[in-house]
């Protein structure tokens, strides 16, 4: 902070210098943080501990390529433009970060869930549909090509509208113990006749959503035969702008979780983002629902990837990497673990040369 | 036992020896095991949602209303699972309820058992904490002693789930075992676990087990105990409290931020004597202090090379 100035100004200067403060610690929280380089690669493309946040790296920044289109964004640490956002920031209360490269510009924003006036009118957009515990639903994640008129967008009202409104099938674990024993009651007490054991209205409890984000622009192509380059996402390059957001999160009445998030990483050369649908119902199944979208900025194409993995709760229980450790329970809330556990069940490719 | 020193280690947050954990948990123990399933309480009383171990926030409950030292509270469960610190925040209710006797009831939520912390959060917190699952079990045999249900001055139920429709007056409630595990079905269960909703009748969850209730329920039970209000937590609110039916059925919740990122303020109602309802609205302390000290562990969010 320049405090030099502070003296002989008055009181001006010091709630000057004061809100540069406070402003100073909201926006440091986003500062990048130390970078690991990627875990998941086999074959490293270089030291395997380079670190990335090292001060303006030259050459690598390519500080006229890339631009940060909100002024409340702090300097990045590869070359002092970008802003790399994060949730906690509660001030300024919204926050829109966004980044232009080329053609491309990947903008977030996260707000808090929706107040009681905003479910009620959520319930009227998705009728029947009894909502989610959480719903972010004001936040979002997209990527825009302006000069093709392409926009993807990942959000919770479109997700949400992908939710079946039919049984699912799916029960709980004691459900049918639970069902025998309030019949056995019913048959007891005459109070309890009237009681009905019926589902008042069927919906699918667990979220399940096969949301793919929604666009505008330019319709994709069905091509099942291409495949997003893992190789050069394995690469540790910079990352100039990341975020990470839950749209919706439901704990199914204590018994497990469904949770659709969406995360993005935008490299100086390509981006990608994952939105995955996670589920688990304790004593009953795993999901998860993969949509990648991938963007190579130079070549204008855009890849998107849709994977559904499923597999019974006893199957994933069973591996024989869970024998080991210590908390078996711990592995199945990882997100990554269970999905490198399931088997493919579904996959779709689609493919936009802009 | 000092039970003023053991209040002022909660407090901070700070590390409590196993050993005080045993003896606590015993004296309390002692003291529900003479209380009934359904408590009587007077007024004037302040009510409190679910609490899910954000100590810092349940600090600032008491002091936004009153405190334990002038005020009687009663607390609808919910104690522990989800905040980092589900040991402290049900320490220093059960401290509290030892030194005030009479100043405190605690309602058993559904969270308050051996399956559901095991997979939320609490049993992994004492693992981390004491590294082995003692203080756990101590808490959890705890557990199995809260009251299900209070009524003050005769005209407010107050439960941690809602109604059952195996329950029509308050005796049947009286009539429960309660000194057990949460069963998954019966009258114990339903109360921990229903939830009130927009339904002509009874009707079952599409998961296949638990209850909704709708307003003619609520209504019919009112009239039968001659109560006036439910209040009961269970479910988050954004705006911390949310009365239904046209005032007969209330939900109050009160862990402000909820797991420290839903952004919801939280509630606690105060009824006085003349029963008329008071609400007091809290925000969440911040995740640092001034000079950007972490008062709450707060999960950095990690760039990675996602794939």
């Amino acid at each position: 902070m320049d405090n030099k100035n502070a003296l002989g100004r008055g009181i001006d200067t010091i709630q000057i210098t004061k809100a540069r403060e406070i402003h100073m610690q909201t926006v440091r929280s986003r500062m990048p943080q130390a970078v690991p380089v990627p875990t998941t690669q086999t074959d490293s493309m270089g030291p395997g501990n380079t670190t990335t946040n090292v001060a303006p790296q030259v050459g690598g920044c390519h500080i006229h390529r890339h631009r940060a289109n909100n002024p409340n964004n702090p300097p990045c640490a590869h070359c002092g433009a970008v802003i790399i956002p994060a949730p906690k920031a509660r001030f300024p209360a919204e926050d829109e970060p966004s980044i232009t490269i080329g053609d491309w510009t990947i903008s977030t924003r996260k707000k808090t869930i929706l107040n009681s006036v905003e479910m009620e009118q959520w319930e009227e957009k998705l009728r029947g549909l009894a909502l989610p515990e959480m719903i972010f639903g004001n936040s979002f994640v997209r990527v825009e090509n302006k000069a093709h008129g392409f926009v993807m967008e990942f959000n919770a009202l479109e997700a949400l509208k992908a939710v079946k409104l039919e049984d699912s099938g799916i029960r709980v674990s004691y459900a049918h113990k639970w069902i025998s024993s309030k019949k056995r009651n019913r048959e007891k007490s005459a109070d309890l006749q009237d009681t009905s054991l019926e589902i008042g209205h069927h919906y699918d409890w667990t979220y399940t959503t096969s949301y793919k984000g929604h666009f505008e622009g330019p319709s994709l192509k069905r091509d099942d035969q291409e495949r997003i380059p893992i190789d050069k996402l394995s690469r540790p390059d910079p990352i100039l702008f990341y975020d990470d957001m839950i749209l919706f999160e439901d704990e199914l009445a204590d018994n497990g979780i469904g949770v659709l998030n969406v995360k993005v990483r935008v490299m100086n050369e390509r981006l990608l983002v994952l939105s995955r649908f996670f589920l688990r119902v304790d004593g009953v199944l795993f999901r998860v629902y993969d949509t990648r979208l991938f963007v190579e900025f130079d070549e204008n194409k855009l890849i998107r990837e849709y994977k559904e993995h499923e597999d019974t709760y006893q199957n994933v229980l069973a591996n024989k990497a869970l024998k080991h450790v210590r908390d078996p329970k711990a592995m199945l809330r990882d997100s990554n673990w269970v999905a490198s556990q399931l088997p493919l069940r579904k996959r779709e490719c689609e493919v936009l040369q802009l | 036992m000092k039970l003023d020193e053991t209040i002022a280690l909660l407090k901070q947050g700070r590390h409590v020896p196993e050993e005080t954990v045993y003896k606590l948990c015993q004296q309390s123990q002692e003291l529900l095991m003479y209380e009934a399933n359904v408590t009587r309480v007077d007024t004037p009383v302040t009510i409190c949602g679910d609490i899910h171990g954000q100590l810092h926030d349940l600090l600032t409950l008491f002091e936004e209303s009153g405190g334990i030292e002038k005020s009687r509270y009663i607390f609808l469960g919910d104690f522990v699972d989800r905040g980092f610190y589900s040991l402290e925040s049900f320490l220093l209710l059960l401290c509290y309820k030892l030194r005030y006797p009479d100043r405190i009831t605690m309602i058993r939520g559904n969270h308050e058992t051996r399956q559901i912390t095991k997979v939320y959060g609490f049993y992994d917190e004492i693992v981390r904490k004491y590294g082995n699952s003692n203080v756990w079990r101590y808490c959890c045999e705890v557990f199995d002693y809260l009251a299900l249900g209070a009524i003050i001055n005769e005209s407010i139920f107050c439960v941690h789930g809602g109604l059952s429709p195996d329950v029509t007056t308050i005796n049947q409630i009286r009539a429960i075992d309660r000194k057990q595990e949460v069963p998954h079905e019966g009258a114990m269960c339903d109360l921990l676990w229903s939830d009130p909703d927009d339904v002509e009748t009874w009707s079952l969850s599409p998961r296949g087990a638990g209850f909704l209730f709708g307003k003619n329920e609520v209504d019919q039970f009112l009239h039968k105990n001659k109560f006036d209000l439910i209040a009961r937590a269970h479910q988050l609110v954004m705006e911390g409290y949310k009365e239904m039916f046209g005032g007969g059925l209330v939900t109050v919740w009160s862990a402000p931020n909820y797991c420290y990122r839903c952004g919801n303020v939280a509630a606690v109602l105060t009824v006085d004597d003349q029963m008329d309802r008071n609400y007091t609205i809290f925000e969440a302390v911040p995740a640092q202090d001034d000079v950007g000290n972490a008062i709450i562990p707060t999960k950095k969010p990690q760039m990675d090379y996602f794939l």
